[in-house]
């Protein structure tokens, strides 16, 4: 046997044969007496030699569930500047953990949100306003003894004035009619719009060329001037912001997902987008027909 | 003995329906689609693959162009994309001889497809090549003349370049083809750019001695009136009302926008002139719309009796 070994009943170490306690374990077990009173509790004591880390954890997070006392909720504060090791590791978890959980009720709530139909604005949908708008019309031009299909009597002047100047403005041509003349002409001002005139560099040049204000046949043409760097890189940029523009033309549909499938595809589905769009009101018949099963007798 | 039995082994054996009526819930031909559609594996895409090495380089290349070979040979005639990506990948790869001569390629079958020049032209100036790029636009300008969008993209280049003189002598070579009123109004904006009302002011006369119609005049005067200049405007008008005398049509919208000029001006007597003449002037079949602005003109400024013998000389002719 192996004579008094020096070792404290409550180290850690103590079921280690070979451990000898020194000052590093006495003040360990200090801080560990100190918590425990802290806590209250004199069970952990006796226990608190074979502790892991799991267990603590699971001590630690019903004692403080059991436990509202302000200490208990001090301790964390006063704690954090004091926490080494295990300790620090734990609370760390528990940081993470309860960010996690907020972030998911977020998330859950955010989704939710999406999946249900978007809520109306004003708490009054569009149909509804509409239907209102046109009970009030009503009433008033019965009021003054007219018919609905007066019901422009009762606009404004101001407002008249903007119902005109929609007509005649000209519809957008679409289709394939998107490039004609008026509009590449108007693409054209657009961008001498962006143009930077630098009238004193102007004003050099003129001084400077005898031929300034040439005709179509002169033979300066074939010359190339000196144009600065900075002039090209302007000219090249402006090229590229062009192009980002052109990406933007055609904008992304929605995808619908409550519309019927009818490809078994992706090739296909394009396909038949655009065979609904050269044919689809001339076929909306045939397809109801079929949909329906039977043709109607007309 | 190989019986009849066992060869069909492999099938299931075709038992009798029992019960012919439809079932409560059938298929739709949607849900077969649908069916269909999610079955679906995903499409099998080569693997990613990094080059790493200057001989996995040349072999990219080599397979890609080989690719685009294929295509264009394939395609050829109809297909002018084919060679605008095979140009843009050249370009991409920053060999831009090669790419050149796959444009130049393009262009022999394609030289009347306005868009594929100007696609060249375009990625001469992406890639800073300005002599070349002035190489394809008067190449282009030369071949399709009456292509508008080429001459501006031309002419724009060399304003944003600075070279405004050159910018010029493509506006003058493009108006010796007399095109349509927007380009001459696009040389006249491109002079007033540059404070130049003079020659600006010598385009407008030049366009209307090209295009002797009310539209012309009617521009000129405007720009006259943005200028400041109203007399000259006047000016412009008379010379109009001269010039126009035949043509009724025209001369209606003349006479419309000269008397909207003048009562721009709080020339109102001028104004009512003007109304009264060109009454006289236009047939009456042809004139409504200067009937109802003249009535409402007089009811603005005139007095009663003014009005009074508007409206009746209206009802004369009805």
């Amino acid at each position: 046997m192996d004579g008094e070994r020096r070792v404290h009943p409550d180290c850690i170490n103590a079921s280690n044969p070979y451990h000898e306690c020194v000052e590093y374990c006495f003040k360990k077990i200090a801080e560990a007496k100190a918590k425990l009173e802290k806590q209250g509790l004199v069970e952990a004591v006796s226990g608190q030699s074979r502790e892991s880390l799991a267990d603590k954890r699971i001590e630690e997070a019903s004692s403080e569930e059991e436990e509202e006392d302000e200490e208990d909720n001090q301790e964390p504060q006063v704690d954090v500047t004091q926490l080494t090791g295990r300790k620090k590791k734990l609370y760390e978890l528990k940081v993470k953990m309860n960010e996690a959980r907020k972030s998911n009720q977020t998330d859950v709530g955010s989704e939710k949100k999406k999946m249900e139909a978007p809520t109306e604005p004003k708490g009054i949908s569009k149909q509804k306003w509409v239907e209102a708008r046109q009970k009030k019309i009503g009433k008033i031009l019965d009021a003054n003894g007219l018919d609905m299909s007066k019901a422009y009597m009762l606009d404004t002047q101001e407002a008249a004035e903007t119902k005109y100047k929609k007509w005649e403005k000209e519809p957008t041509p679409s289709g394939w009619d998107v490039f004609n003349q008026k509009t590449l002409y108007n693409a054209y001002k657009k961008r001498t719009k962006n143009i930077q005139v630098d009238i004193e560099e102007y004003n050099r040049m003129r001084a400077a060329d005898p031929e300034f204000y040439r005709e179509a046949s002169s033979l300066q043409y074939g010359k190339a001037p000196k144009i600065s760097k900075d002039k090209i890189d302007k000219m090249a940029k402006e090229l590229h912001d062009r192009e980002e523009k052109r990406q933007e033309f055609s904008r992304r549909r929605k995808f619908r997902e409550e519309k019927d499938i009818d490809s078994i595809n992706d090739r296909n589905e394009h396909f038949n987008k655009k065979i609904e769009r050269a044919f689809g009101k001339y076929t909306l018949e045939i397809k109801n027909n079929l949909e329906r099963g039977t043709a109607l007798p007309d | 003995m190989v019986s009849v039995c066992e060869k069909d082994s492999n099938l299931p054996r075709p038992t009798r329906v029992k019960n012919k009526s439809p079932a409560a819930v059938q298929i739709t031909a949607e849900q077969l689609l649908r069916e269909a559609r999610e079955r679906q594996e995903p499409e099998v895409l080569p693997s990613e693959h990094s080059i790493t090495d200057s001989t996995e380089l040349s072999d990219y290349r080599l397979r890609r162009r080989k690719e685009f070979e294929d295509r264009v040979s394939r395609g050829g005639r109809s297909d002018v994309q084919v060679w605008v990506n095979y140009a843009r990948w050249e370009e991409s790869q920053k060999d831009y001889a090669r790419a050149r001569s796959v444009w130049e390629r393009a262009l022999k079958d394609h030289h009347r497809n306005h868009a594929l020049w100007v696609k060249y032209a375009e990625s001469e100036m992406k890639n800073k090549f300005v002599n070349s790029a002035r190489n394809v636009w008067d190449r282009a300008v030369y071949l399709l003349p009456r292509v508008d969008q080429l001459w501006y993209k031309y002419s724009h280049m060399e304003e944003m370049l600075g070279n405004i003189a050159g910018a010029r002598q493509i506006f003058e070579r493009w108006m010796n083809w007399s095109p349509d009123q927007q380009g001459w109004l696009s040389f006249a904006n491109f002079e007033l750019r540059y404070n130049e009302t003079e020659r600006a002011r010598s385009i407008y006369e030049r366009l209307f001695r090209c295009h002797p119609k009310a539209s012309s005049f009617i521009r000129y005067a405007e720009f006259e009136v943005k200028c400041g200049e109203v007399s000259r405007a006047r000016d412009v008008y008379e010379r109009a009302t001269e010039k126009l005398e035949g043509d009724y049509e025209e001369a209606e919208m003349l006479y419309l926008a000269f008397a909207e000029f003048e009562q721009g001006c709080n020339e109102f007597q001028r104004a009512r002139v003007i109304y009264k003449f060109a009454l006289d002037h236009i047939p009456k079949g042809r004139a409504e719309e200067l009937y109802t602005r003249f009535i409402a003109f007089e009811k603005q400024h005139g007095d009663k009796q003014g009005i009074e013998d508007a409206i009746v000389g209206r009802r004369r002719t009805l």
